[in-house]
C-alpha cells in the first residue's frame, strides 16, 4: 500500500468510499452468517426471518460497491494498487454476498426443522460453523490490516473446514441411518451443512484475492482441500 | 510478449546542458521490434534520452554526453560517427506534427532524396507511395499528393510525419509525445499505425499518458530526475512495479 495521498483528492475519496462500503458489508456478512449458525442451533424461526429479509442490504450494498467500482474505472483508469484494490474489492464484494445467500439459504432450512435437535448434530455443526465463523472474521480483519500472513493462513485452514464438513456430514448420515423417519430432517441438515462449507470456500476466495491485492501475484499452488464426504 | 534481442543498449550515460547534467549514469535496453515506452515526470530526462539515440542533442551547443550508446553493437556516442547516416537509421518524430512547407509528395521524397535512395522519378513514386502505406494514410491523400503537406488535419500530419521517417529505411523510430497533440480519433490511428510498425521498426516512445504507454508498448521505463529508476515489461509496470516510486508516480500520488 502506499503512504502517500493521490493528488486528486476526489479519487482519493473515492477509493476510501469503495472501502468503507466493503468494510460496512463485511461486518453486514459477518452478523448474518454469526445470527444463521445461531438461529439454526436453537431453531429460531424469528430470527430467521429476519436474517431472510437482511439479505436485501447486503445486496443493495453489493450493487452500490459495483456502481462505485464502475465509475472509478472509467474516471480514473487506475493503475497498479489502484488497480489491484479496485478488482480486488470487486471480487470480493461479490464473494461476500454470497455468503450472505448462503447465511439466507440457511436461515430458510430453518422453518421446516422441529424445534429440537439431536444434541451430536448440534455439535458437530457449531464447531464447523464456529470456525467458518471465525475465518470470516479472520479475513475481514486481514482486509483491514492488508496482512499478507493473515490471507496465507486463512487460505490454508479452509482445510480443516472441509475436515469438519465431513465429520459433520457423516454425523448426519449416520443420524439418518438409525431411522429412515429421519429422512426429511437429514436433507435440511445437509444442505445446512454444505451451505456453511460453501461459505468457507468463499471465504479462501476473499484470502485469495487478499493476497493478490497486497502481492499483486497469485497465491501459489492448488487450494488445500480436505477429505470428501464420504456416506459409507 | 517481449522479445530478448538487444537492438540498443545505454551505458552509464551522462548528459550535461552547460552547468546542469541532465541524464546520470543511465542504463537502458532497447529491445528490437518492440516498443519501449519512457515515462516520467516533465524535466526527468526522456526527451533528452531518446535524443541522443540519433544524436539529436548534438544541435545544442551546450550539451555535453559521456557515456556509450550503442546500436546493433556499434557506439554512436563518438565524434567521428557520420550523424546524418545515423539518422538515416534512427528516425524520429515529434510531438507537433512538423510537416515540411512543401507538398505531401516533397515532404516524403526529401530523405530519400538527399541520401540517394532512388535513381529514377518511378522508384520515388513506389518509395513515396509505400511509405504513405505503412503509415496508413496513402488512401486519404493519394489523389492530392501535391497540395501542401501543411494543408492536412493535425492526426494526418503526424501520420504524414511518420511516413517522412519510414521513407528512408530506418531501423529505430523515435517517438517524442507523438499523439499529445492530437484528438481521439487521431491517436487512436497512430496507436494503431505503432502496432503495425513495430513488426518492422523498433520504436521508442515518450509519453505523458500513462494508459498510451499499458497500450502500445511491451516494455516501459520510468525516468526521474535524470535517474531510470524502473525498466520491465509494461504489464509489470503497470500491474505490480518494483518500485515504490514508479508506482506513486503512475497512479498518480507523486508529491
Amino acid at each position: 500500500m502506499s503512504d502517500i495521498t493521490h493528488i486528486v483528492k476526489s479519487y482519493e475519496e473515492e477509493l476510501q468510499n469503495l472501502n468503507d462500503n466493503l468494510i460496512k458489508m463485511g461486518s453486514l456478512v459477518e452478523a448474518q452468517l454469526s445470527d444463521s449458525m445461531e438461529a439454526i442451533i436453537k431453531v429460531d424461526k424469528e430470527a430467521a426471518d429476519k436474517i431472510i429479509s437482511n439479505d436485501a442490504k447486503v445486496n443493495e450494498l453489493r450493487a452500490t460497491i459495483e456502481e462505485q467500482i464502475v465509475t472509478v474505472l472509467v474516471k480514473r483508469a487506475p493503475m497498479a494498487i489502484d488497480l489491484r484494490l479496485t478488482i480486488s474489492t470487486l471480487k470480493i464484494s461479490s464473494d461476500l454476498e454470497r455468503i450472505g445467500d448462503l447465511a439466507k439459504s440457511v436461515a430458510k432450512k430453518i422453518k421446516p426443522l422441529p424445534h429440537d435437535l439431536p444434541a451430536e448434530l448440534i455439535s458437530s455443526l457449531r464447531r464447523l460453523g464456529d470456525l467458518v465463523q471465525r475465518q470470516l472474521k479472520n479475513v475481514l480483519d486481514a482486509y483491514l490490516n492488508k496482512s499478507k500472513d493473515s490471507a496465507i493462513k486463512i487460505w490454508k485452514t479452509d482445510e480443516k473446514v472441509d475436515d469438519l464438513t465431513h465429520a459433520a456430514m457423516n454425523e448426519v448420515a449416520d443420524f439418518l441411518g438409525q431411522d429412515k423417519k429421519n429422512l426429511d430432517l437429514a436433507t435440511h441438515l445437509l444442505f445446512v451443512t454444505k451451505n456453511i462449507e460453501r461459505a468457507g470456500d468463499h471465504i479462501t476466495n476473499i484470502a485469495e484475492s487478499l493476497f493478490y491485492l497486497i502481492e499483486g501475484e497469485h497465491i501459489e499452488g492448488a487450494r488445500p482441500k480436505g477429505k470428501d464426504f464420504d456416506p459409507s | 510478449m517481449t522479445n530478448n534481442k538487444l537492438k540498443i543498449k545505454a551505458n552509464n550515460l551522462n548528459v550535461y546542458y552547460g552547468e546542469k547534467q541532465a541524464l546520470f549514469n543511465v542504463n537502458l535496453d532497447i529491445h528490437s521490434k518492440e516498443v519501449t515506452a519512457l515515462i516520467g515526470p516533465s524535466g526527468c530526462g526522456k526527451s533528452t534520452f531518446i535524443r541522443c539515440i540519433n544524436r539529436m542533442n548534438d544541435v545544442i551547443d551546450i550539451c555535453k554526453i559521456e557515456g556509450s550508446i550503442k546500436i546493433d553493437g556499434n557506439e554512436i556516442i563518438d565524434k567521428d560517427v557520420d550523424v546524418v547516416s545515423l539518422r538515416e537509421k534512427v528516425g524520429m518524430v515529434f510531438q507537433k506534427p512538423n510537416p515540411f512547407p512543401k507538398s505531401i509528395y516533397d515532404n516524403i521524397s526529401y530523405g530519400p532524396s538527399i541520401h540517394g535512395l532512388a535513381e529514377k522519378k518511378v522508384d520515388m513514386d513506389i518509395i513515396v507511395e509505400n511509405s504513405l502505406k505503412k503509415a496508413a494514410l496513402w488512401n486519404e491523400v493519394k489523389d492530392r499528393l501535391h497540395e501542401a503537406g501543411t494543408g492536412l488535419s493535425g492526426g494526418q500530419q503526424q501520420r504524414l510525419c511518420i511516413a517522412r521517417a519510414i521513407s528512408v529505411n530506418p531501423e529505430v523510430i523515435l517517438m517524442d509525445e507523438p499523439c499529445s497533440a492530437l484528438d481521439p480519433i487521431a491517436t487512436a490511428k497512430i496507436e494503431e499505425l505503432i502496432d503495425e510498425l513495430k513488426k518492422s521498426y523498433t520504436i521508442v516512445i515518450v509519453t505523458h499518458s500513462m494508459s498510451q504507454a499499458v497500450r502500445v508498448s511491451q516494455r516501459t521505463g520510468f525516468f526521474h530526475l535524470g535517474k531510470i529508476i524502473e525498466v520491465d515489461t509494461t504489464e509489470k509496470i503497470f500491474k505490480n512495479p518494483g518500485n515504490k516510486m514508479t508506482q506513486d508516480y503512475i497512479t498518480g500520488r507523486f508529491g
